[in-house]
């Protein structure tokens, strides 16, 4: 396949807000389920170990209109929310079996909570991610919580996942990890060759996909990239922070990129690099899955940390990604993203590293606005 | 050796400009713009080097502005027509503190400091009455030369008042005129002091500061030059020059990248089949 074509299939599965390739994979797989999974970080192995296909919800985009979500959810409440309920409320989770939201915000709370009594047909769970990892129960408690929700997912499916099933789930997804850490370190090295909205549908396009399908196209893209051809432009080097849950539109990462930047590190679509290195087998791997998410290193604004470990951790990445600037890009009234902004902007401005803050939606359609701040912010950089 | 590129591909015309490292223009070449915005900047850039006698593939760094600037598939950068025009504007006069960049479709005051560097701007909205455009609509109109507008305006001796700010509205104003019998002279005059209204009232917004640099294609029209003058009772620098300003600002923002890339050793923009 041609590199190009990738990237058109990608884009298609990507638009596909109907489903329809979790509907050919159910016809492919009689009997077996699909689980929405919501963003941040879910863990996936869980869903795939028990025979059933775990499927990003990744918001609407601007694809949908809302004609119906708006009539329960606040106009002030963030893009995705809302643009999943609209997702329900037009009955395209049909094609789903279940929903899994992990706790990120109060707004990810209420929206399972809103998913239970609006979608009756659906399965839905809460996980209660641990947010103190300093405790010395931290790994026990999260490994009862993993079973826990394992359990209502072997219920779900009729039947009773292995230890031996789970690990190998663990490493499919070890693998996936793998070539996505290597797609990100190529686009680090050759942003030109990789333009961050060509890696984000990539990425975007296992929200549908099972895994080792996913891996599979990761790794073709990965070998046709090596013999990419193309002439680097004169932009600065970027860090884009804040867009870890919803996603920006693809016209805006477009839009930053063309305005003189070349995005090197983000936190988009966070969740599939959450876990940073792979899990580590060793017996029991419920227990593996919970030491990784402890033992990750992964700092986020959804996952408690010291405020000080919060700032320290974005300056060193960028000094780490060798950047010129940092885009603090978050979602209209994601207050996690924000309540965190004012920390991280003292942080940068101690470091001495440039930033800007853009904020996006999902259903924005003009994008001048952003461009010509970037665009200033490129020259301010540039020129000095 | 190097030489580098500063293209300014404007609503009306395509503007490039072949600098040498000492900052000495070698080539330049005017066409207008048309439909095809990327067609007309190669054109362009094959003509400024048919000019300075200069391979266009030496050309080391090509940086562009303007409104077709993202259509420069061969640039090495893009950069807005506002820091172009500074740039522009301090490389043909120094001691320049204010920059008034008349376009074919914009107006831009600009305030700049000792060094050409942007302190604050301020554009026109989004109606073109006040830029070129209108006054192109204008000679059609009155059947005059766009060339001869401002020498023709200087003999009026009853200029005859144009009120709107709408370029459409202000056309309709001057076919009134001409059905009353108005001199031709008159009509131009009046149309050239309501331009120079709004662009006094644009300058003052930025901070009036002396001296003030007149760029873009409009700094042709002599009219305008003496009215806008008598309206800020100051001298205005304007120079033959003055419509390639934002392909000047390119090119000396161009050879800044050049020696600050070649200063960090990270100069990677060598093109291809060169040394």
């Amino acid at each position: 396949m041609l590199i190009a074509e990738i990237f058109d299939r990608c884009r298609a599965l990507v638009d596909d807000t109907d489903l329809s390739t979790v509907a050919a994979w159910k016809a492919a797989h009689p009997g077996a389920k699909a689980i929405g999974c919501f963003p941040v970080y879910v863990p996936t192995e869980l869903v795939h170990a028990a025979g059933m296909l775990p499927v990003g919800l990744v918001g609407g985009g601007g694809h949908i209109e809302m004609d119906h979500a708006d009539s329960l959810v606040q106009s002030f409440v963030c893009s995705i929310s809302r643009s999943t309920l609209e997702l329900g409320m037009t009955g395209r989770f049909r094609n789903l079996d279940g929903l899994l939201f992990p706790s990120i915000c109060d707004v990810a709370r209420n929206l399972s909570g809103m998913c239970s009594r609006n979608f009756p047909a659906l399965w839905v769970d809460y996980i209660h991610l641990p947010q103190n990892r300093a405790s010395a129960g931290v790994v026990d408690y999260y490994r009862s919580e993993l079973a826990r929700v394992q359990v209502g997912l072997d219920v779900l499916a009729g039947r009773t996942t292995t230890f031996d099933a789970l690990a190998a789930s663990i490493q499919a997804f070890n693998q996936q990890r793998a070539v996505l850490r290597d797609l990100h370190a190529f686009r680090r090295s050759f942003p030109w060759l990789l333009s961050t909205e060509e890696l984000h549908l990539l990425t975007n396009a296992g929200s549908v996909l099972d895994v080792a399908e996913h891996t599979n196209l990761l790794q073709e893209t990965l070998n046709l990239l090596s013999m990419r051809k193309g002439k680097p432009k004169d932009r600065i080097r970027v860090l884009l922070e804040g867009a870890f849950c919803e996603q920006p539109p693809l016209e805006l990462m477009k839009a930053i990129e063309e305005a003189g930047c070349w995005i090197v590190e983000d936190d988009l679509l966070l969740g599939r690099r959450w876990l940073a290195t792979d899990v580590t087998l060793n017996g029991d791997p419920l227990r593996a899955l919970a030491e990784s998410y402890v033992r990750q290193d992964t700092v986020s604004s959804v996952r408690h940390e010291r405020p000080r470990r919060r700032a320290d951790s974005l300056v060193e990445r960028a000094r780490e990604a060798r950047v010129d600037g940092v885009l603090l890009c978050s979602a209209k009234f994601c207050e996690p993203a924000l309540f965190d902004q004012v920390l991280l902007r003292n942080a940068l401005e101690q470091a001495g590293i440039p930033h800007l803050a853009l904020e996006f939606e999902e259903k924005m359609g003009v994008f001048e606005t952003p461009r010509t701040q970037v665009e200033t912010f490129v020259e301010s950089i540039l020129f000095a | 050796m190097y030489h580098v590129a500063g293209v300014d591909v404007g609503s009306g015309t395509t503007k490039v400009v072949i600098m040498g490292e000492g900052r000495r223009v070698l080539g330049v070449s005017e066409l207008r713009s048309g439909a095809d915005l990327e067609a007309a900047a190669v054109e362009g850039l094959e003509k400024a080097c048919r000019v300075a006698r200069v391979d266009h593939a030496r050309i080391a760094y090509v940086a562009a502005t303007g409104y077709g600037r993202y259509q420069v598939g061969f640039r090495d950068v893009q950069i807005t027509e506002i820091t172009c025009h500074a740039r522009g504007a301090h490389y043909l006069f120094p001691g320049t503190r204010c920059v008034l960049d008349v376009g074919a479709q914009c107006t831009r005051a600009i305030n700049v400091d000792f060094h050409g560097r942007v302190r604050k701007f301020r554009s026109n909205d989004k109606c073109a009455a006040g830029a070129g455009r209108f006054l192109e609509r204008v000679a059609k109109a009155l059947e005059v030369d766009l060339e001869q507008l401002g020498e023709l305006s200087l003999r009026s001796k009853e200029p005859q008042p144009i009120s709107s700010v709408c370029a459409v509205l202000a056309e309709s104003e001057v076919i009134n005129h001409v059905s009353q019998e108005r001199k031709t002279e008159d009509i131009l005059n009046g149309v050239h002091r309501s331009i120079v209204d709004r662009l006094a009232a644009l300058l003052r917004q930025v901070g009036l500061e002396s001296e003030v640099t007149l760029t873009g294609g409009v700094a042709r029209n002599i009219g305008i030059v003496r009215l806008l003058e008598a309206r800020l009772e100051r001298q205005v620098n304007v120079s033959s020059d003055a419509p390639l300003a934002g392909a000047l600002g390119a090119a000396v923002l161009a050879l800044e990248r050049m020696r600050k890339l070649g200063a960090e050793g990270t100069h990677l923009y060598v093109r291809e089949g060169q040394a």
